[in-house]
């Protein structure tokens, strides 16, 4: 999920009018990642639950009916003796729930305007013998004490034995909420995430990976496939996760089937007023589904899909599905954009916002890198946020920079920002709040969490990239999503793969930024410079006695020293350049190992001043305020900064001039 | 009554409105220095391209910002009420000659202004206001039609309605703006109180309200062409400094003093309009 951006409607407005040029159709070439051998990723995942479902929706009453089976695999070591159901829309239900009561701020903060929820009308598991048990009547749809009721605990008639599998019916009817943090209505447009009686994951030492639905968190789940008829009114269009693989129209109703394995989570949408835009990429067939006038708008998403699904296909692997369905949710429903789901992505921005305004490919790209961190490689979101958040930010700023370049965030008025450098300053401001490599329930606020999990891990790995070459990451991040496809990796695999690739010290600053609040500030601490003198005192030479007094003159030159300091607990090697009266420079590199670092030496040349990380490559680096240092302070001026402050003043006292 | 003519009416609101910038953005900059002002590249690194350098220090300097910020909000205040002084200026310089053919100069400029002001600072409230309801009243009839035809006509047709009504106020505000410059114009011409010049601007507009709209609207519109072309140059120059520096300078400084000059040059067509009637 990305926390959408907001532009003020007058900015992007005259960013409309004052920029604006098209981006390139494509990767750059030598700009990707290096090669993998991709033949040898696994074609599909353990398949451990199967849901074969129907689902029927009355867009009136914003009703969906669901009914039909669940096989899952015991896959753990241990019998399981109960099942641990996600209802996720309860989360809707009522202001008792842990998700309403999580005051942290941002996305989903206000009740939704009309409730939700999920009534689950049956669950019976069958027998050997080809009966059923009834299952419902004793399950637990919340803990003593508790009001939650997103996770229901369901004791089992009888045990299944590791590698076993269950058959399960289920039938429940949903109560959409008015649209909020990702699913519900608004008039006839319905997205429907989250909305079927889930199994939650269960992990190999037999310890089900349950939770009930945490503001900021998201989901976790095995893979399985999902074979779902959706019955909508005919005039209604669908967008849903997996091909369709059947379609018919009966009884004015629109039956679509969808059936897609390798997955662990299932969303539709319906709409009698989706226009589409269709395109096949690489072989996947891409389908953009957009409210009337967001033409231009999903043409653009459609340019970003272009650019960035091979592009992510050759930094990660291959994009495995047939299908992708990117939805633009109406202005009403904008709650329900920027979400991801299998091969189904929602985005957002404005049917008006110009060019310039780069919140429709933002959003793009960031929900179309969630097919790979958190889709394929499909982390616990609630434990590690870091790994689908985190890890895709990164892909995102990496991608909208080869794609966009200096520009990727703010393209105005000759103002440029980067995604990369908006991250760093949002990382940089909450760095010693908390932690990054926390549970999504543990962050004090919405904003800690948007600025560690999103915003810190991009901007870290982002200055790896910047100071041992954007290769090596991309042969860490590749490894470590083709090692883990389909697979539900901790953070201990993540380190293991940049160990791997880039070394142990490498790893162990991942490790200090991500989980023990990691900072740096580099800072020129000293700079000096004087004409070289003969050391004074008295000295015996050649069985004469010598009297040097203090200051007397060498024979020409300077003698120069600088002083570059490493504040904080993380270190990468930098360079520090320095530059001489006469107009010419050098560098030093350092390390970055100690503490401080020293530099003195004797030149032609008096030394001017040093400035540290000259290329901006340590991008979380806490101050780059501190990063030069010059012999003297006097002369300090800034011409460009008193030229553009005087003309843009002229200008803002022109408009309110009588 | 040209205000090609009258160079010095122009520089002097050049000046004017570059002594006031120059009161707010000294500060900036020398706060500016205070961090990044050291050679080599003093502040060039915060107009780099990728905004990073820009962005940390907005973050580390928003206190020391924050006062900056409050004397811009200052110096436009002043600007918009005090800015009649000098605005008046200029036009009694392009109205008046002296009795031998002569410019009327600075002093007689600023004197016929300064004798003028109350009447204008009458008409800059009461216009003002009108100005400022026909906006308000603009934005919630657009708003109101936006959310009444959402539903039925869709989110894009109805922000196009809403868009729509929404400049044909902006225009109306415009007019209402257009008869204020009249009305100006008709204090310093004719010598008349608020409410007679306000009368005889009504008039002067009502006569030919479409070419006086449009003699201000093409010079107002025209005005933005040059910024929008520096903003692309600037673009292009990022954090370099020395000549690339220079010339961005003095590409600002001819796109001010040409709006100054599209400004006056509509003052100026104001007073001959009013000129050209008669007040009784």
């Amino acid at each position: 999920m990305i926390r959408p951006v907001r532009w003020a409607p007058g900015f992007a407005l005259i960013s409309a009018l004052l920029l604006g040029g098209e981006p390139p159709a494509s990767a750059p070439p030598g700009l990707v990642a290096p090669p993998f051998d991709d033949s040898a990723l696994p074609e599909h995942a353990d398949d451990v639950v199967d849901y074969t479902l129907r689902a029927t929706l009355d867009p009136v009453t914003h009703m969906v009916h669901g009914e039909g089976t669940i096989v899952w695999r015991n896959t753990s070591l241990a019998p399981v003796r109960e099942l641990w159901l996600h209802l996720y829309l309860n989360a809707f239900k009522n202001e008792q729930s842990t998700f309403l009561r999580e005051r942290v701020g941002g996305r989903g903060s206000s009740p939704p305007e009309d409730w939700g929820w999920v009534d689950v009308r049956r669950l019976a598991l069958r027998d050997p013998d080809g009966t059923a048990t009834e299952l419902w009547p004793v399950a637990e749809l919340h803990r003593p004490g508790e009001t939650d009721e997103t996770d229901a605990r369901v004791p089992l008639s009888r045990a299944v034995a590791p590698g076993e599998s269950a058959t399960l019916e289920v039938v429940f009817d949903d109560k959409l909420p008015a649209v909020v943090e990702r699913t519900g209505y608004w008039g006839s447009f319905h997205m429907v995430g989250q909305w079927f009686p889930k199994i939650a994951r269960l992990e190999r030492d037999g310890r089900w990976a349950h939770f009930p639905f945490h503001h900021l968190s998201e989901f976790y789940a095995d893979f399985g496939t999902y074979d779902v008829t959706i019955d909508v009114p005919e005039g209604f269009t669908i967008g849903a996760t997996g091909p369709l693989v059947e379609s018919r129209i009966e009884n004015r109703r629109r039956v679509e089937r969808h059936v897609q394995r390798d997955v662990h989570d299932f969303a539709w949408t319906a709409w009698d007023r989706f226009e589409t835009l269709r395109d096949e990429i690489g072989g996947v067939r891409v389908a953009v589904l957009y409210p009337p006038g967001y033409g231009p708008v999903a043409r653009r998403e459609l340019a970003a899909v272009r650019f960035a699904l091979p592009y992510y296909g050759a930094r990660y692997g291959r994009y495995p599905y047939d299908v992708l369905t990117l939805v633009h949710p109406p202005e009403g429903a904008r709650e329900a954009g920027g979400m991801e789901y299998p091969t189904l992505i929602t985005s957002d921005g404005a049917w008006w916002d110009p060019p310039a305004v780069l919140t429709p490919e933002i959003v793009t790209i960031h929900e179309l890198g969630h097919q790979w961190f958190y889709g394929m490689v499909a982390t616990d979101e609630l434990s590690w946020p870091l790994l689908d958040e985190g890890i895709n930010q990164f892909a995102e700023i990496d991608a909208m920079a080869k794609w966009r370049g200096e520009g990727s965030a703010v393209d105005f008025a000759g103002l440029r920002a980067s995604d990369a450098a908006v991250q760093a300053v949002g990382g940089n401001m909450a760095v010693h709040d908390e932690p990054v490599a926390q549970s999504a329930s543990a962050f004090s606020n919405g904003s800690s969490y948007a600025r560690l999990v999103y915003a810190r891990t991009a901007s870290v790995v982002e200055t790896l990239a910047r100071v041992y070459g954007d290769a090596s990451v991309a042969r860490a991040l590749g490894a470590y999503a083709r090692r883990n496809r389909f697979q539900h990796p901790e953070p201990e695999r993540l380190l293991e793969a940049f160990r791997d690739a880039m070394g142990p010290r490498v790893a162990s600053t991942l490790r200090t930024a991500l989980f023990d609040k990691g900072w740096v500030d580099y800072a020129v601490d000293g700079v000096g410079t004087q004409e070289a003198q003969r050391l004074a005192g008295v000295f015996d030479r050649d069985g004469k006695r010598e009297k040097v007094d203090p200051g007397a003159s060498a024979e020409g030159g300077w003698d120069s020293f600088v002083l570059v300091r490493r504040r904080g607990t993380l270190s990468f090697p930098v360079d520090v350049e320095l530059t001489f009266a006469d107009g010419s420079t050098r560098r030093e590199h350092w390390d970055g190992e100690g503490e401080w670092q020293r530099w003195a030496w004797h030149g032609a040349s008096a030394l001017r001043s040093a400035v540290v990380d000259p290329d901006d490559r340590v991008l979380v680096d806490m101050n780059l305020g501190n990063n030069v240092g010059a012999v003297s302070s006097a002369g300090r001026w800034a011409p460009r900064t008193f030229e553009r402050a005087t003309y843009w003043m002229q200008l803002a006292l022109q408009a309110v001039s009588p | 009554m040209r205000a090609r003519r009258h160079p010095w009416a122009l520089a002097g609101l050049w000046g004017w409105q570059s002594a006031l910038a120059v009161v707010v953005s000294w500060p900036a900059a020398s706060f500016v220095a205070s961090i990044y002002g050291t050679p080599p590249r003093r502040d060039g690194p915060l107009w780099d391209s990728g905004g990073h350098a820009l962005l940390d220090f907005l973050w580390h300097g928003a206190r020391g910002l924050a006062p900056i910020a409050t004397t811009a909000e200052m110096a436009l205040g002043i600007c918009a009420t005090v800015g009649l002084l000098p605005a008046a200026a200029a036009m009694v310089a392009i109205a008046y000659t002296k009795a031998d053919r002569r410019p009327v100069g600075f002093v007689g400029s600023a004197g016929g202004a300064v004798r003028a002001m109350p009447s204008l600072l009458w008409l800059l409230l009461v216009v003002g206001l009108a100005q400022a309801a026909t906006v308000v009243l603009g934005v919630l009839i657009a708003e109101g039609a936006q959310a009444w035809l959402h539903d039925g006509w869709g989110e894009q047709r109805a922000d196009r309605v809403a868009a729509a009504i929404a400049v044909v106020f902006a225009i109306a505000a415009s007019g209402v703006g257009v008869m204020h410059d009249l009305a100006r114009a008709a204090v310093l011409c004719r010598r008349l109180t608020g409410w007679r010049a306000l009368g005889l601007g009504a008039r002067v507009f009502g006569r030919a309200p479409l070419p006086l709209w449009w003699s201000w609207a093409w010079r107002a519109v025209t005005s933005w062409i040059p910024v929008l072309a520096a903003a692309a140059v600037a673009a292009r120059v990022g954090g370099r400094g020395g000549g690339p520096l220079i010339l961005l300078a003095v590409l600002h400084q001819g796109v001010v003093l040409s709006r100054v000059a599209l400004r006056t040059s509509w003052l100026a067509k104001a007073l001959r309009s009013v000129h050209a009637v008669d007040p009784a």
